[in-house]
């Protein structure tokens, strides 16, 4: 069984060979750090959008070296939208959103081309270009079909509150213009769908929707407007993904169990990460097992930034037995791998997975 | 009088701003003190947006709704408290160096402000320096450090030692997604709150 196979099937909640190995995300900093473990051809550490295209292409090559050297089963990409710079620490997109890039973290939107209801009438749709998806082509190219084919793109509530540059403006307008809200999400959502269909034309075999809709206590709008306000166009989208004979699933951070029926609804095949902190992975699978795959959860927060490698190999040992028996789960970090997590902690967890993740799962803990 | 301040407390739980500010200065046309406005309608609808945010009642729209109309209101009753009625004190808030996330800290701005607290909010991404130089000026009964990034949330050890280098004395509260009350204990804080509420809360109890 391959990667791409380990990972479909996975999907269909059935047990493959052993358990997936996946991951959503790597920031610059923690490819070229996990890279450095395997050849001394790296970039210098900066941000993507900062690096000149040689600079580019190496921080890539060095993803599909870790890719290939821990022999994971899928491989993530996403749009890496062209921007021009727009000020210190600033780069603006297509749409006119102006991104901040911090040390530590991923671009942030802080400045939207919207700022009321009336700005929408002026405002041309931005459409994505192929070759903003070269990542995604870059990683087909190379793995062709040993791999899952993972495109990660922003969901509707996210890419809505970037329209206007703040998601607590969005969650105002939630309860002051429900119209507006609608609008945004119409907009996002016909950019969205024009993404998906161009990422699966391009080989991309598992869509991932982002955006966190929730906190660690609880989701941050009421399950109402969950269902009144995204619902239907998650609906749009993954009845787009089906009709590609694709598959999708949610990220969202945070508590999601007061919306995790609506998740269900609208049509995901799978969700991630399952916070530890705020989710028991055991519950999640209990109650949406049969009809969602679980990915994720091995804690990036505490576990893999400053715990050691034994307890890294216990929680992957505890939440391979906790999720995987019957299939149905891929494991991944609860986020991503972030400059804070220990490349050895990492490459502990992949270990650890192989240990523990062979079917039929047969761990006691 | 009664009818007044009740109507001004459900026109801040319903967010309507408006209607805030026209009952702020009708409560002040017909003789009703400020710091009674303050203390019966306003600091109360946001107490109630609270227990409702806790139980599940409400969420984070909801709370937005509510301080954005607790904020208009206080644009009129501010200059009309005088001196010492001034409120709770001067809380400095900031997301500390390498976190450029902002909404978590304006809940809790939101709610201290609703608490009655003057806050002076000092943006994101911030150097350890910053919170010092912002410590000196303002001089503030708290001072609160936010972070969303387990990989930011380490600078708090850092503005707090800087912090009480300048005043051994200061009272410093943490929060934030990865932060946790073990967390807190750990770096020296003086309170943690899990929420943006118990934030306010929390500073209150901390002054008490």
């Amino acid at each position: 069984m391959n990667g791409k196979e380990r990972m479909l099937e996975a999907f269909a909640r059935r047990e493959p060979d052993r358990v997936p190995v996946w991951e959503m995300a790597f920031n610059e900093e923690s490819i070229i750090k996990l890279a450095s473990f395997f050849t001394d051809d790296l970039p210098p550490v900066k941000f993507a959008q900062q690096m000149t295209p040689e600079e580019k292409l190496k921080l890539l090559t060095c993803l599909f070296t870790i890719v290939r050297e821990l022999e994971l089963d899928g491989i993530s990409s996403l749009a890496l939208l062209n921007t021009e710079p727009a000020g210190q620490d600033l780069v603006k997109d297509g749409w006119g959103r102006l991104l901040r890039v911090s040390e530590e973290g991923e671009a942030t939107a802080v400045g939207g081309p919207v700022s009321s209801p009336g700005d929408l009438d002026n405002m041309e749709p931005y459409h994505p270009q192929q070759a903003e998806l070269l990542v995604l082509m870059a990683a087909r190219g190379n793995f062709g079909d040993e791999i899952a084919q993972v495109f990660v793109q922003p969901g509707p509530f996210r890419e809505s509150w970037t329209f206007l540059g703040s998601m607590e403006k969005l969650l105002f307008y939630y309860i002051k213009n429900p119209a507006f809200v609608h609008a945004l999400a119409r907009l996002a959502t016909d950019f969205i769908l024009e993404v998906v269909d161009m990422a699966i034309e391009l080989g991309a075999d598992i869509i991932g929707l982002d955006g966190d809709l929730a906190f660690s206590q609880t989701t941050l709008m009421a399950p109402e407007h969950y269902y009144e306000f995204i619902l239907p166009y998650h609906k749009e989208i993954t009845e787009r993904v089906h009709g590609h004979g694709k598959l999708v699933f949610k990220h969202s951070d945070g508590n999601m169990s007061p919306i995790m029926d609506g998740i269900v609804e609208a049509g995901f095949d799978g969700f991630h990460p399952v916070q530890p902190q705020c989710m028991d992975i055991a519950e999640v699978k209990a109650k949406y097992g049969d009809r969602l795959c679980i990915l994720g959860n091995i804690d990036c927060m505490h576990l893999l930034p400053f715990g050691s490698e034994e307890e890294v190999e216990l929680s992957v040992k505890e939440t391979i037995a906790a999720a995987a028996p019957g299939g149905g789960y891929i494991i991944s970090s609860s986020n991503s791998i972030h400059p804070g997590v220990k490349s050895e902690n990492y490459i502990a967890m992949v270990k650890a997975a192989r240990k523990y993740g062979r079917y039929p799962i047969t761990i006691e803990v | 009088m009664e009818q007044l301040l009740s109507e001004l407390k459900a026109s801040v739980i319903e967010g309507d701003e408006e209607a805030v500010k026209r009952l702020v200065a009708e409560s002040h046309a017909s003789g009703i003190s400020p710091r009674r406005v303050l203390e019966e309608a306003m600091m109360p609808a946001m107490e109630e947006i609270g227990t409702r945010f806790s139980k599940g009642e409400a969420y984070i729209p909801e709370l937005i709704v509510a301080a954005y109309a607790m904020e208009a209101g206080m644009e009129t009753l501010k200059p009309l408290l005088l001196g010492d009625e001034q409120g709770a004190g001067t809380v400095v808030l900031g997301t500390v160096a390498g976190d450029i996330h902002s909404i978590g800290k304006n809940l809790v701005r939101m709610c201290l402000e609703g608490a009655g607290f003057d806050v002076v909010d000092i943006g994101e991404d911030l150097k350890t320096e910053k919170f010092v130089e912002a410590y000196r000026e303002h001089k503030p009964r708290v001072l609160g450090l936010s972070a969303l990034l387990s990989s930011t949330m380490l600078h708090m050890r850092e503005v707090i030692e800087a912090v009480r280098a300048v005043d051994p004395d200061a009272i410093v509260m943490v929060g934030g997604a990865p932060v946790t009350q073990e967390f807190a204990n750990e770096i020296g804080a003086s309170g943690y709150a899990p929420n943006a509420f118990e934030a306010a809360v929390k500073a209150r109890q901390l002054l008490s």
